[in-house]
């Protein structure tokens, strides 16, 4: 016959209490935070997975921000080229007018006069600014990229931004080559891998090479937009055909490369919204995936908390009969 | 007659003193370690009178104390191994509770804020205002790091007081011990019972236990012996070997922190025997600081200095947010008031690792001017963000644990180490509880008092009294009988 004393009653009872209060007390708190997840040591895996998605999360939420800020300046750049295209072939329209010898020269005197005005249009055009930050002009963003002559100050910086995991795009044109020839290429070297390159980068730009890229004569050539609206200009107060003849070919240049510049525009753009939509249905996935670790199952929950007060409630029945009566009680 | 007067009268003791055994069990019944005692009685030596054996009645042999050896020390070692994970674990909660990200914002999300911080100065090279923003977030991060370390000293500090203190308690047990064993050893010469002192004397050794795994027995002198496991000798008879705490300094501590507590024979103190304690409340408090807190702790160094040496690295390559002049005799540039225009850090630069964490902060340079956060990769170009896209990549690049893992992925990894070390602890914390209460029932049942059993003994010591006294008064009567005869 096994004995049973009053403590091993007690230790008995106590221990069933404690472990059925404890479980409540875990589900309550579950219950009133409806998170799976409170603490590290609930899911240790389940946790890390759930931080490093918060981390997938605000990268996600910050390259959203960079695609707005890069389709701003695309569509801008895209807009800037548009209207130069139409100003070319506006320019070239009456280049083509004025090839012939039809027109006196009053009237080309007369229509010079537009052709500064497009000029000028093209100029504005050229010095555009996004708040203080001129478009078309490299790195050297706060420097006014042309002056009334149609002089590049600025430099080829290609300028590069995040907008997926490891996926650069770049948001400007740079004003070489928007106004003066299709062979200015970008200034576009990234830094791949940060810390390896980091001596590299050091290496390449040693001062003497810095100060040549910075201090090189400013590039001037025929083919630039600026110099063929002024040479259309010069034939036309000059009252010279000819001259103006020659001008056709280069005008079909510039306007076939402002073309190929809209159409790398508008492709990066495409690429830009796909990316955008791939991070939208990506933040989605990370969503769904962070709440089933981390929110409590609510059903479950539930269930859980009714099963355990009644097992509460069953240890206090079965302990009552036990605790209150003795023996003694029946002595009398 | 003087038989029976005689014979009556052992009856009486023997049925007095067994309800005295029977009280004394039920006014202890609640008391913490007692175990019931019993009475034992035998009938006195017969004597041959007129060639009968004739009973002479009955006599208390011994009170005896309910003892059941074995389960005693299955107790005290269950109790040994549920207060070492019961310790550990309210250490790791604390310790996982500066790690919670859970709820709140943790380092984790720091970082990234950190790393959009640089990408939004991407975005906007030429902004005054996203610089100080990178400056906020940087300020938080290196916040952050500090507290992350901060809390933890904090803990180990922590743990090196409780020592002491523990160390106090143990010291107090161990003298109450060997004062015990004194007076049963003097006691028990004279052959008195002691039954209440080695109750006492079982509590402590199961007080002590709590505090490190010990092992009992009787030597060959009949002393009783309080070894400590693996460690050596604490209480032999009425002789204690006292402990003591002894600060260490930085360069001997095992967490390398000053003032570490190593516990020490009183009078042996150059002999650190910390690391010989592996369970218990003291086991489980030096396990915790030197393993579970050191570990993170220089984790955390590693990512702090990491972290700023990589950021540094790329911030020195580029060229402060400033009008920047060519000096044509040396080829290099530099900004108005001969103020650096590159080799700029971002942090100032951390020359160890030890203790990094703790050390970390912005440099003067960024504290005092936001244009020598650089973005640019060549001067005097306020549109070039190649640096900042740089330092925002730092967020995916493999430059912790010798470029195998990112900083997250170490990070996280140190968090879901701690996670699964609480988690495995409060399991073997619920089944050491488990296996406690399950071996203190065991053991109650057999030594526990138990008030049915104590009012039927009760009842039953009670008539056997009246019996007796019943007995007296018919001796008496015969005296009467046989004394009228005369009248």
């Amino acid at each position: 016959m096994t004995r049973v004393s009053e403590n091993s009653q007690t230790a008995a009872f106590q221990y069933s209490l404690g472990k059925a209060k404890r479980k409540l007390e875990d589900l309550q708190l579950k219950g009133a935070s409806l998170k799976n997840i409170t603490k590290p040591s609930d899911n240790p895996v389940g946790n890390v997975e759930a931080l490093s998605i918060n981390t997938r999360k605000t990268e996600n939420d910050q390259f959203i921000r960079n695609i707005d800020f890069a389709q701003m300046h695309l569509s801008i750049a895209d807009k800037s080229v548009e209207e130069l295209i139409e100003i070319i072939s506006k320019a070239k329209e009456i280049a083509i007018a004025q090839s012939s010898d039809f027109y006196d020269e009053g009237i080309r005197k007369n229509v010079s006069n537009e052709i500064i005005q497009l000029k000028n249009l093209a100029l504005s055009i050229a010095n555009k600014r996004i708040g203080n930050k001129f478009i078309f002009a490299g790195f050297k963003s706060l420097t006014q990229p042309f002056d009334a002559s149609g002089n590049y100050n600025g430099d080829k910086g290609e300028i590069k931004i995040e907008v997926a995991k490891d996926f650069f795009i770049p948001i400007n044109l740079n004003g070489k080559e928007v106004f003066y020839s299709q062979d200015e290429i970008g200034d576009s070297k990234l830094i791949e891998n940060p810390l390896e390159e980091a001596q590299e980068i050091a290496g390449d730009r040693s001062p003497a090479n810095v100060s040549n890229e910075n201090t090189a004569p400013v590039f001037h050539k025929r083919e630039n937009l600026f110099s063929l609206l002024n040479g259309l200009v010069a034939g036309l107060e000059n009252n010279d055909p000819k001259l103006i003849q020659s001008l056709l070919e280069k005008f079909d240049d510039a306007t076939t490369r402002l073309i190929t510049l809209r159409t790398k525009v508008g492709s990066i753009m495409n690429t830009v919204e796909v990316t955008k939509a791939k991070i939208d249905s990506e933040n989605l996935d990370n969503v769904t995936r962070r709440s089933k670790l981390v929110d409590a199952d609510v059903t479950e929950l539930f269930t859980d908390l009714t099963r355990q007060q009644a097992i509460l409630d069953t240890t206090y029945k079965s302990s009552k009969a036990l605790l209150n009566q003795t023996l003694i009680d029946f002595l009398r | 007659m003087a038989d029976l007067l005689g014979i009556g009268k052992t009856g009486l003791a023997v049925s007095k003193k067994a309800l005295e055994t029977t009280s004394h069990n039920i006014a202890n019944a609640n008391t913490d370690g007692f175990s019931r005692q019993r009475v034992v009685q035998t009938s006195n030596l017969p004597i041959l009178k007129s060639g009968h054996l004739m009973g002479t009645g009955a006599r208390i042999k011994t009170v005896e104390r309910i003892e059941e050896k074995n389960l005693e020390n299955r107790l005290v070692s269950s109790i040994n191994g549920q207060s070492t994970s019961k310790e550990r674990l309210l250490q790791l909660e604390q310790v996982e509770s500066i790690l919670n990200e859970s709820e709140n914002e943790g380092l984790n999300q720091i970082f990234a804020k950190f790393f959009n911080a640089f990408r939004d100065l991407a975005n906007q090279p030429e902004n005054e205002t996203i610089r100080s923003v990178v400056r906020d977030n940087a300020s938080l991060a290196v916040g952050d790091i500090r507290r992350i370390r901060g809390s933890l000293d904090n803990l180990a500090t922590n743990i090196d007081k409780k020592l002491e203190s523990s160390i106090v308690d143990v010291n107090q047990i161990m003298n109450n011990i060997a004062s015990l064993n004194k007076k049963i050893a003097s006691l028990e010469a004279l052959g008195d019972m002691t039954g209440d002192f080695r109750d006492q004397r079982d509590m402590a050794i199961r007080n002590l236990s709590e505090y490190v795994k010990v092992h009992t027995y009787l030597d060959n002198k009949n002393h009783f012996n309080v070894d400590a496991v693996g460690i050596g000798t604490l209480v032999s008879g009425a002789n204690v070997a006292e402990l003591q705490v002894r600060p260490l300094n930085k360069d001997e501590s095992p967490n390398q922190m000053a003032g570490a507590a190593a516990i020490v024979y009183k009078d042996k103190s150059s002999l650190d025997i910390s690391a010989k304690f592996k369970s218990g409340k003291l086991g489980a408090l030096i396990k915790t600081r030197d393993q579970d807190i050191f570990q993170l702790q220089k984790e955390i160094d590693q990512v702090a200095f990491n972290f700023a040496t990589a950021v540094n690295t790329i911030h020195r390559q580029g060229y402060a947010n400033k009008e920047l002049k060519l000096d044509p005799e040396t080829g290099s540039f530099s900004a108005k008031n001969g103020e650096k225009a590159t080799g700029i850090n971002f942090f100032q630069p951390v020359n160890q690792v030890d203790d990094a964490a703790n050390l970390i902060r912005l440099s003067d340079e960024v504290n005092d001017d936001l244009s020598n956060i650089v973005s640019a990769l060549i001067p005097n170009s306020p549109g070039d963000n190649r640096i900042s896209l740089a330092i925002s990549k730092i967020a995916q690049a493999k430059i912790m644990n010798d470029g195998t893992t990112t900083l997250e992925e170490a990070y996280l990894k140190s968090i879901g180490r701690v996670g699964v070390q609480t988690g495995k602890t409060r399991i073997d914390l619920d089944q050491e509880e488990a296996l406690l209460a399950q071996t203190k029932s065991l053991k109650e049942r057999i030594t526990g008092v138990s008030i049915d059993e104590e009012a039927a003994n009760l009842v039953r010591y009670q008539h056997a009294y009246e019996a007796s006294a019943k007995v007296l008064k018919t001796a008496e009567e015969m005296f009467q009988t046989v004394l009228s005869i005369k009248r």
